[in-house]
């Protein structure tokens, strides 16, 4: 690097490529962020100071003085920090059991892991309640009534709701360690605890942590989970749907909106002062590890993951068997008259659905990869604001994220209006939504890459955009599919924010799922969510068998 | 991508061509259930072919927060069969303008706002979602009024919107202290609190947990209870004795409406002839002097003479005390 910099001279290193490349890389992705996450929640925030008689502070104390925000808050703190210990825990154990241990079925692992994304809130919320609720399978054949409503049920719920994401960012880390350092501590004798508690555990350290702050964060922001498995335990997240839709109070629910953003910020602080102790990168070179069998660790690591597996699989399994039944639970014949759907649009949301989640996915996936590619090249007292930035759209509900678009893109004041009641901005607000997780995924997975391995590349003289395609997509090409496929399948069915976008043209499913289960027909709402997990489900193995065709082309073409 | 771009070129077009065709375009927010919408709108369109008709349905409370969140700009022309406690608040009255509908000065005062921005010629009521199966396995008895539930071996098998979450949960509470007076209707609700198991956020849930089996009594909607109750599930409706809450359905005119001549005719066509008759297919409670409600319904176990069950109640006074009912609430049995 350094030597570059000498040879630059001053009048070329203002026209340099790669300083323009640079700039691109980073001022594209922060626009985005300004335009779509920072500039709507200070309208938001602007809702918040609105009192009576201009601006002041009057709904923050009113809301500070209430009894119910503090037990609210005291039980969203509560919940925040069970499900990060429980997720992080589960998920480091599966992404360890993938990645560094050795047995058959892995794919298997892979495969239901990530359902819980895939699978609408609805589906969840059904599998559970019927699955463990006071009428529910475990119940009748137990013949004693679990209560599952508080808590506990909250627990589970938002505990498989984080999960795979626990999985994906820990994973990031996991995944790219080098086998060489393992055998280096073979041959010095450390036994397999010691390799674990000395090499795997610090290497792993940055994803744990971006991990707890993901799961942290998206449990104290969740609705969904809350209002229907949540019995009386009340959290912010029900506090603003009580302002907000129950009393129409707009500046007070924003209010609680913008609370929620001070835990996030705080353990974002936290989290990154744990970080400073740890080294970053890694020497270049690097030799993927390949697992040995070890009996005792890896049958231990696998009971372990497929049992996790196997719990994912009864609750979502149930609703789809729920869903050919023709009366749950007291009428159990199989029968098909719920996929006959007529109401509420139909299937017709399918297919715009799918557009808007490819959208998404791409474009978002693209937004982070450039973001975390152009962070590297920027001074840290620079760099720092802007990631703090991308962390936080996590700690924003959604239905929070969808009000603020409506108040901010609906406005004929700014050209943005155009984006209002588009598609476009359906996508936007879905990849914004889930910004934080994009972003600390591929985060994670830069961290790995050996700073020398661009370095190398740059005396070679390769320019950023070389070296961007060349060496940096590939080593990191794991997180990017992992993040696409991230958010494909949460655009395909999160609801929270999109509701409040739709038009009478412009339907997801989700809403269309939403509005089956308003009109009481649950069973069809059921329905509906199989169809749209197995078009995503068809949708993922199709795009896997094309990226596994483009690397084997790639593979013998190098080769070649 | 070049497919993309064709297909929003074609669709612009196809748009444009639209526009041509079509006269009118309106916007139409409601909250009314999607069967009915779907009915009227199919109605509706053939009495007025060159109006375009579009129909966003939401429920009752997101479909509040989206219309104050677009107050600003907002998107609608009409707003149709929406509850009227959330229609008379001053944020959404402000956004309305007066415009007497043809045919709604035959409903009585009660039923419209006397600055006609505002009409009502239909309404939901609340019921109790009875699920039999659990009753007699518990050995739990058939509850007939609020008093009923005071019954210690009710404990935690009743549910209950909350209504500082669901216009259905102020709809019940508002009807209670209505019915019964303030000091006595508040005891009353104390006194079912203990055997209450969980307040919940929406107003369906009740009914829909009830008649899955995880509870006994999900106090409720009785459109949800009669859909249940055709769909199969073991459940009785029943409306407790003294009087049962109920909910006008309001429609107004958006006074930023841009194509307000089309937007009256479609408020106009909500009291016609036609609409009326099929109200009677699908509502249990129309305000329409000398219309009777439902077949269905009747079948469902209304009576066929509704206002015998209906609460007696004042929805100005409803509105106005709204919000101190709400905290009141919060104070005395918020969880």
């Amino acid at each position: 690097m350094s030597t570059m910099e000498q040879s630059a001279t001053p009048s070329r290193k203002r026209l340099d490529p790669d300083r323009l490349l640079t700039l691109a890389c980073i001022g594209l992705p922060l626009l985005g962020l300004v335009l779509f996450f920072l500039y709507p929640m200070l309208i938001v925030f602007l809702r918040s100071v609105t009192v009576d008689d201009g601006y002041g502070l009057a709904n923050y104390t009113q809301v500070l003085g209430s009894v119910g925000f503090w037990r609210a808050t005291q039980h969203s703190l509560i919940m925040g920090g069970a499900t990060t210990v429980l997720s992080v825990f589960l998920g480091f154990i599966i992404a360890h059991g993938l990645y560094r241990c050795a047995f058959r079925g892995k794919w298997l692992i892979r495969a239901v892991i990530v359902l819980p994304l895939l699978a609408p809130s609805l589906v969840q919320a059904l599998g559970l309640i019927f699955l463990l609720g006071r009428n529910g399978v475990v119940s009748r054949a137990l013949g004693v009534e679990i209560e599952i409503y508080g808590f506990w049920g909250l627990l589970i719920a938002n505990t498989l709701y984080a999960l795979p994401q626990a999985v994906m960012i820990i994973g990031a880390a996991l995944v790219l360690l080098d086998a060489r350092i393992y055998e280096a501590a073979d041959v010095m004798g450390a036994s397999p605890a010691r390799q674990f508690r000395d090499l795997t555990l610090p290497a792993a350290r940055f994803g744990i942590l971006n991990a707890a702050f993901v799961c942290f964060t998206i449990t104290i922001t969740d609705f969904g989970n809350a209002a229907v498995i949540g019995g009386d335990y009340s959290v912010l997240a029900t506090e603003i749907y009580s302002q907000v839709v129950g009393q129409r109070n707009f500046n007070m629910g924003a209010v609680v909106g913008i609370m929620l953003l001070l835990p996030t910020v705080l353990s974002y602080a936290i989290e990154r002062q744990a970080m400073k102790r740890q080294r970053s990168g890694q020497a270049a070179g690097q030799v993927p590890y390949r697992a040995r069998f070890a009996p005792l660790r890896d049958t231990v690591m696998a009971t372990l993951a497929l049992l996790i597996c196997a719990g994912i699989i009864a609750v979502i399994g149930i609703v789809v068997y729920a869903s050919f039944v023709t009366l749950w639970p007291y009428n159990m014949e199989l029968s098909t008259k719920h996929y006959d759907i007529t109401l509420a649009g139909g299937y017709s949301s399918l297919r715009m659905t799918i557009v808007i989640s490819i959208m998404a996915a791409t474009g978002g996936t693209l937004a982070v990869f450039m973001l975390g590619l152009g962070l590297r090249r920027l001074p840290k007292a620079v760099a720092q604001p802007i990631q703090l930035l991308a962390a936080m759209p996590a700690a924003v509900p959604g239905m929070v994220l969808g009000l603020a678009y409506i108040l901010t893109f609906n406005s004929t004041s700014t050209p943005l209006y155009l984006l209002y009641g588009t598609a476009t901005l359906i996508a936007l607000i879905n990849f914004y939504h889930y910004h934080t997780q994009s972003f600390l995924t591929i985060m994670t997975g830069f961290r790995q890459l050996p700073q020398a391995l661009e370095e190398a590349a740059g005396s070679l003289g390769a320019g950023l955009r070389r070296t961007a395609i060349d060496i940096v997509a590939p080593f990191i090409a794991p997180m990017l599919v992992s993040v696409f496929f991230f958010l494909f399948m949460r655009s395909m069915v999160t609801l929270s924010a999109v509701v409040f976008l739709t038009t009478p043209d412009l339907s997801v499913a989700a809403v269309t799922i939403m509005r089956l289960d308003d009109a009481g027909l649950t069973s069809q709402a059921a329905a509906f969510s199989t169809c749209v997990m197995a078009v995503v489900c068809a949708a993922l193995l199709s795009m896997k068998a094309t990226l596994a065709l483009i690397g084997r082309r790639h593979r013998t073409k190098g080769t070649a | 991508m070049k497919t993309f771009t064709r297909i929003t070129t074609a669709s612009m077009i196809a748009l444009g061509m639209g526009a041509a065709a079509v006269a009118d375009e309106i916007t139409v927010y409601t909250a009314l259930e999607e069967e009915e919408v779907a009915a009227y709108v199919e109605a509706a369109k053939k009495a007025m072919p060159d109006t375009e008709i579009n129909v966003l349905r939401l429920s009752t409370g997101k479909l509040g927060a989206r219309i104050l969140a677009e107050a600003g700009n907002p998107q609608a022309d009409v707003i149709w069969g929406w509850a009227v406690s959330a229609m008379m608040d001053p944020q959404i009255l402000e956004m309305l303008e007066p415009y007497a509908a043809k045919g709604a000065d035959v409903l009585p005062s009660t039923f419209r706002d006397d600055g006609d921005k505002w009409f009502a010629p239909i309404g939901y009521m609340g019921a109790f979602c009875v699920n039999t199966a659990r009753l007699e396995e518990k050995g739990l008895p058939m509850p007939s009024s609020w008093k009923d539930l005071e019954n210690p071996a009710f404990k935690d098998e009743i549910l209950m919107p909350d209504p500082n979450s669901s216009g259905t949960g102020y709809l019940h509470v508002n009807a209670v202290l209505q019915s019964m007076g303030e000091d006595a209707g508040w005891a009353q609700l104390e006194a079912v609190d203990p055997n209450m198991a969980q307040y919940t956020s929406s107003g369906s849930k009740p009914c829909k947990s009830a008649r899955v089996g995880e509870y006994t009594v999900g106090i409720s909607l009785a459109f949800t209870a009669m859909q249940s109750i055709e769909e199969g599930y073991p459940l009785a409706m029943v409306f407790p004795e003294g009087g049962v809450g109920y909910e006008l359905e309001a429609s107004g005119l958006m006074a930023s409406s841009d194509n307000k001549g089309a937007a009256k005719a479609f408020l106009d066509w909500t009291m016609s002839d036609e609409a009326i008759d099929l109200y009677q297919q699908y509502k249990a409670l129309i305000t329409v002097p000398g219309v009777d409600a439902s077949a269905a319904a009747e079948q469902a176990g209304l009576p066929a003479d509704i206002s015998t069950v209906l609460a007696d109640i004042d929805f100005v006074e409803a509105a106005e005390n709204q919000t101190a009912v709400k905290a009141t609430w919060k104070e005395k049995l918020g969880r």
